[in-house]
Order: C-alpha cells, then structure tokens, then sequence
C-alpha cells in the first residue's frame, strides 16, 4: 500500500468534489445531498477520478458498480463508494454509447470492482478495457453474448429458442390434441 | 526433478457435490498440500432475480428480495421496501418502525445461529449443529406466529408493515429471547475455549482491514478487524428506531494481528453481533408506540411511482446490503433494480485469501466469511 503524502482529515461530500473538479474541470458534481455526493464523469476520465478516491478517501469501500440500458444504445455505468471515517457516499455516473460500449477498468485500483464488472459485462455487454477475467460469472453459457439486462433482450416465450433454454412444456390445450 | 513447481499442481473442484458446499464450487490449484490458486465460480443459483425485479409491481418487488436470503429475510426485503418508499414519498407510521427494527434485530440473530451451528459442523464439531438450530426454533415460532410463516415472512411493505404486534407473538419472541440469553454464554465458553476450534481456526484466514476493505467486505468481517463500520450508526435510517436505544457497534481487536483478522476472530465477532441483537431488542420492545402499522396512502401511492432513482441500504447480518432502483415515469414496474449482495464481496476475496493456505482450511476460512449463495448468484 502506497500512503498518500498527504491525508485531508475529515473529507467532507462537498470538498471531495471541489478536489476532483479542481483536477478535472470536465468532471461535474451534483448538489450534495447529506452525506452523499453525485459525480459526472466522462468515460475517459473514470480511472482518473477513482485513482483519486482511492487516494483522498483511505477507507473508500468498493459497494457496488453496475450498468442501467438507457435505451437507443446508451448506457449508464454507475459505482458507488462509501467511507465509514467519512460518512460519506459517493456515486460515479458514466454515460457511454454505441452498439459495444467500453470503458476503463478499475480493477487494479480497487480490487473488489473486479466481480462487478464481469457481471456488468455479461449482463449488459459493456467492455471494460484492461480487466483481464471477463468470463461469464451468473449466466450458463447458452446465454454468451445475449445480455440479458438489456432492454432489447425479450423474455417473453417467443424468443426462448433464441435463448437456446429449455423448451416450453406443451400447454394443457396442445397436448390434449396430440395425445 | 522437474523445474516449475507447478508442474505437480493439481486442479481440484470443491464442490458443488460437497457437503459444506451447497451451491457454490470453487476451483483449487493444489501443489502438495498447499492451495497455489482459487478460482470461485458462481451461478449455480442464479434466478435472474434483477430481471423478475422488472415485471413485478412495487408491492411485489419485496418478495423476490426475500428469497435471495430466507435465513436474514426481513433484512434482505428491507432495501426494496426503503428505496420504493422514498421515491413514492412515504411517511412509515412510528410504531411500524419500532416493529420492523424489533423484527429485523431478531432476522439478526436467527442467521447468525444458523451460521455459527453450522461453521461448528464445517469444522467436524456435528455436535453443535443442531444446538443452536434448536433456540433457532423458537426465533422461527415467533415469525410463524407473527406473519404466518417461518421462512418467507415478506413482513415489510412500503410505507411500514404488514402484520401487528399480538401479545402472543409478543410473547413468543420474548421466550426465544430468554432462551438465547440463557444457552449463549455457555456456547460461547464451549466453542471458544475448545482447544480443537482454537487450533483450526486461529491464524486461518487472516487479513487486514485495509486489504478487506479494497475486496469490499463490510459487515461483522470487517468489524472483526476493529473498524466499527456498521451502517445502523453510521448511515442512521430515519425510518428504523436504532436511535431510540442505546447501544455500540460491536468490534474485535484481535490479540494476534492487530488491526487484523482471523477465522477465530470473526467467530468471537458474531457472537457479540448476537448479544448486541437481544440488547437492542429488549429495549425496544417496552418502547412500542400505538399507532396505526402502515402509511394509508401507501395503496394509492405505489401503484405507480413517479420517474425517479432512490439508493435503499441496510446493514445486513453479512455486511451492506443495498438495492438501487431507477423507475420511469408513471410506472408500475421498476426500470432497473441491482442488488448488492453482502456475500458476493466475501466470495470474490477468497480469490485472494485463499491461496497460500492448506487444503484443511480452505472450509474454514471460506464459512469463517459467512457466505450465502443466494446473496451472489440472485
């Protein structure tokens, strides 16, 4: 673990934020609410600004990342972090778009993140350049490729044959004429 | 003699035909006795619970929650339930949230009897399987009389609750309660002082609350470390009644690795997790408000939500567990739901933790982290 030279005591939602923009004026934050504190960030800046989340918050706890269809083949990525010394909840918002969206990994920088992504990825197709295990982790493998998350993906029984799943059992009136 | 070491591993699945293993396998590269690497593997489980999310009205949504975990279930409903009631704009009435506090305390204990009962068996110690599965008995009469079941209670609705306090299911929690304080210290000497428990559990497992917190573990895994990290205080809910008791977020400051963990740790850290549970429970069963149990305008107002996002968190018996939901305007189901389990964390850090231990171990330190299947597949 490589110590920060310096620790900002007591980072508050607010002051995080005036840290990050302060770096990256292409980084905008919404109005802190209580402890929580909203970024936008474009997608080449993620590995920039969670570096620096990993750095001013010590204690940064990887909750949660995963991915929103927005529909029209643009997607949201979100992350969350929380710090216990802090208080403090910070959330990232990465919009991206296109048919194969991609964006930076974090993996490296926090671990955790690692099992977040491959989901994201099977679920929604979303790429994360520089993770190195994107194998699926839930879905059986008739299901590669398919991302089942996004909204284009139907459930309905039509498209089970597509899913490549189990068939359907016949409906009582089917096998009445059949048998 | 060959040159790479490796050369001898070999590749052995641990499970999902183990006993210990219900659900889950986990791929061990083993050179002699000694775990090199540890592949976890995951989706035995998987029921697409985020996808179901999405075609089940707001009302519905909780039951689906529940099932992800039985043995925590009126935690695991709780993030639903929260997030839905902040986007609808609900007030939960006073004696609804005493009530769900009292019920997801006692959620508490009942899955961590369940664990310690059955890590004890993990270990070889049969014995106290069923101990503790015993005084859990009574936890599941008490829900049974409640809500008219023992496992799936769905007891949260949005805006409070769905069944009332009677003096008999009053009653029965108390008696489960008496009985788990009177078994507890006793358990806790048998287990704890054991010399057997003590040799296959100390410095197994062992990490640093820095190297967890990375993994993301929270939970009592992390307050084994010393960190009390526990949102009951941290993120107080104003629709839960924590504030109304007084209590400390338990924590273990381990002997042997400060600022650390082992299997033995997290063990001793459980137990306070329990005897903290029953303390907050007894004080706020005399604290009950009269009152009506659930929002009346919570029918009319969840039939459709307007277009928002609301984040629903609690502090689950295995760490954070949250639910994040997003709805489109004048919607009856909900856009996207994710679930974070607590336990899809613990399983992904055996990847880390794992390699370098015996083959003994790797039971113990993986059932040292409280796992369940339900909360990483969904």
């Amino acid at each position: 673990m490589t110590e920060p030279t310096t620790v900002p005591q007591g980072m508050s939602p607010s002051t995080l934020a005036k840290h990050v923009i302060d770096r990256h004026p292409d980084v905008s934050a919404k109005e802190p609410e209580g402890n929580r504190i909203e970024l936008i960030v474009p997608a080449e800046r993620v590995r920039d600004v969670v570096g620096m989340i990993s750095e001013l918050v010590p204690d940064a706890l990887p909750e949660s990342l995963f991915g929103v269809d927005l529909g029209n083949d643009r997607y949201e990525v979100m992350y969350f972090f929380w710090s216990h010394s802090n208080l403090m909840l910070c959330q990232l918002r990465v919009t991206l778009e296109g048919a194969s969206p991609e964006v930076d990994s974090v993996w490296d920088i926090f671990p955790g993140m690692e099992w977040h992504e491959r989901e994201t990825h099977e679920m929604f197709g979303i790429g994360f350049k520089g993770n190195p295990d994107l194998r699926l982790l839930l879905l059986p493998d008739e299901l590669d490729g398919k991302y089942p998350l996004r909204k284009s993906f139907k459930t309905d029984r039509s498209r089970l044959a597509e899913s490549g799943l189990a068939e359907t059992r016949p409906t009582s009136k089917e096998s009445e004429t059949s048998g | 003699m060959s040159g790479n070491i490796l050369d001898e591993a070999v590749e052995v699945w641990f499970g999902p035909q183990h006993v210990s293993a219900h659900g889950w396998a986990t791929k061990l590269t083993i050179v002699g006795d000694f775990i090199v690497e540890c592949d976890p593997n995951a989706g035995y489980f998987h029921r697409s619970a985020e996808k179901c999310l999405e075609f089940r009205d707001f009302r519905q949504g909780a039951l689906i929650m529940e099932r992800l975990c039985m043995l925590e279930a009126f935690l695991a409903e709780y993030p639903y339930v929260k997030a839905v009631e902040k986007i609808a704009a609900l007030e939960v009435p006073e004696r609804a949230k005493v009530m769900r506090t009292i019920m997801m305390e006692a959620s508490r204990i009942h899955s961590l009897q369940f664990w310690w009962g059955q890590f004890a068996a993990e270990l070889g110690l049969f014995a106290m399987l069923l101990w503790p599965w015993v005084d859990r008995e009574y936890f599941l009469d008490s829900f049974e009389e409640l809500t008219g079941s023992r496992h799936a209670v769905s007891y949260n609705t949005p805006g409070g609750v769905k069944y009332d306090f009677t003096e008999k299911s009053v009653k029965m929690l108390l008696r489960a309660l008496d009985r788990i304080e009177y078994r507890i210290p006793t358990f806790r000497d048998m287990i704890l002082k054991s010399p057997t428990f003590k040799l296959r559990t100390r410095n197994v497992g062992t990490f640093t609350a820095e190297q967890g917190l990375k993994w993301g573990l929270s939970g009592p895994n992390i307050k084994a470390c010393g960190i009390p990290m526990d949102l009951r205080k941290d993120d107080p809910d104003p629709d839960l009644a924590y504030n109304m008791c007084d209590w400390e977020v338990p924590t273990t400051q381990s002997e042997e690795h400060p600022g650390g963990s082992d299997a033995y740790d997290r063990m001793v850290q459980r137990f306070r997790e329990i005897e903290t549970s029953i303390s907050i429970i007894r004080q706020l069963l005399p604290q009950v408000p009269e009152g009506p149990i659930v929002d009346p305008k919570a029918r009319a107002k969840t039939n459709r939500l307007p277009a928002g996002e609301a984040y629903g968190r609690v502090e689950g018996t295995r760490g954070i567990t949250t639910l994040w939901l997003k709805t489109a305007d004048k919607a009856q189901t909900p856009y996207r739901a994710k679930i974070r389990g607590p336990c899809f964390s613990s399983y992904y850090s055996l990847k880390h933790l794992v390699p370098g231990s015996t083959f003994a171990d790797f039971i113990v330190i993986f059932g040292s982290l409280d796992p369940y299947p339900g909360w990483w597949d969904r």
